[in-house]
């Protein structure tokens, strides 16, 4: 195994940039809660989930993480009334993205979480580093 | 005066609690991954107790005995606080508990180491 303390950073490094595309994720489907089809009868923005895969790096010897496939799990959208949308069917019925603004934000709430919990571990490692550094300066 | 093991236990102590920094590292990164088992070190204690020391060829008809390599402490399976729906076995809590513990050991062994390297010197000195 690589130094263990370069390696927490890199492995914190690798929760920071996953979590982060997470952010992303949520961040897409949030603002995409409204956006519905262009024609008419079309299927709108579908919610978009993304999974993390735990990924051992041999280098290193230790398990980083990273952020896997997006998915798009099988929609089932809410139909709205609304037969002077653009995007109304032959009934009248607008298809409205399978987007839950609460789920989304447990999901925001939750990536910054697990974020901070990993910054924390690169500070840790950081304060770990210095204060080996430090038995070098003259006392 | 005997001479004096300190300052190769702490590197040693400090050595598995950098095992275990990244080991906790790595349970962190992976908490919101599917069927991630939290992983943990061996206790400090048990790898003391089995590293072995070299036995010295003081003579041409001594046989060197190598030392036992000297293997990292091995991972296992971390007892957990709680088991989320996916199989995931992180607890964020735990583990920044336990980051923080490793964080104050590693300060009191380098304060220690430190005070230590003030004592020889304020000998040297004379």
């Amino acid at each position: 195994m690589a130094d263990p303390l370069q390696a927490t950073l890199k492995i914190g490094a690798s929760g920071l940039e996953a979590q982060s595309t997470r952010l992303r994720v949520v961040s897409e489907n949030l603002a995409n809660a409204q956006s519905t089809a262009t024609t008419s009868g079309g299927d709108p923005y579908t919610r978009k989930i993304l999974s993390f895969e735990a990924e051992f790096d041999d280098a290193l010897g230790a398990n980083l993480v990273r952020a896997g496939n997006i998915e798009q799990p099988r929609p089932s959208f809410r139909l709205n009334h609304d037969p002077s949308h653009p995007a109304a069917d032959a009934n009248g019925y607008v298809k409205l993205p399978n987007v839950d603004i609460l789920v989304e934000l447990t999901d925001m709430r939750e990536a910054n979480r697990s974020y901070e919990a990993n910054l924390q571990v690169v500070k840790q490692a950081r304060e770990m580093i210095a204060l080996t550094i430090d038995l070098l300066r003259s006392t | 005066m005997g001479p004096l093991y300190l300052f190769s236990a702490v590197a040693r102590h400090n050595q598995w609690l950098s095992v275990r920094q990244a080991t906790i590292a790595g349970n962190i990164a992976n908490a919101n991954t599917k069927g991630f088992k939290a992983l943990d070190v061996d206790p400090f204690e048990k790898v003391v107790d089995s590293a072995r020391l070299a036995m010295a060829a003081t003579h041409a008809a001594h046989i060197g005995v190598p030392a036992a390599a000297a293997a990292g402490p091995e991972l296992r399976a971390a007892e957990a606080w709680e088991v989320t729906h996916s199989g995931n076995s992180v607890s964020l809590e735990q583990e920044l508990i336990k980051s923080s513990e490793v964080g104050r050991a590693y300060r009191l062994n380098a304060n220690v180491v430190k005070a230590f390297h003030r004592m020889l010197l304020a000998s040297a000195k004379g």
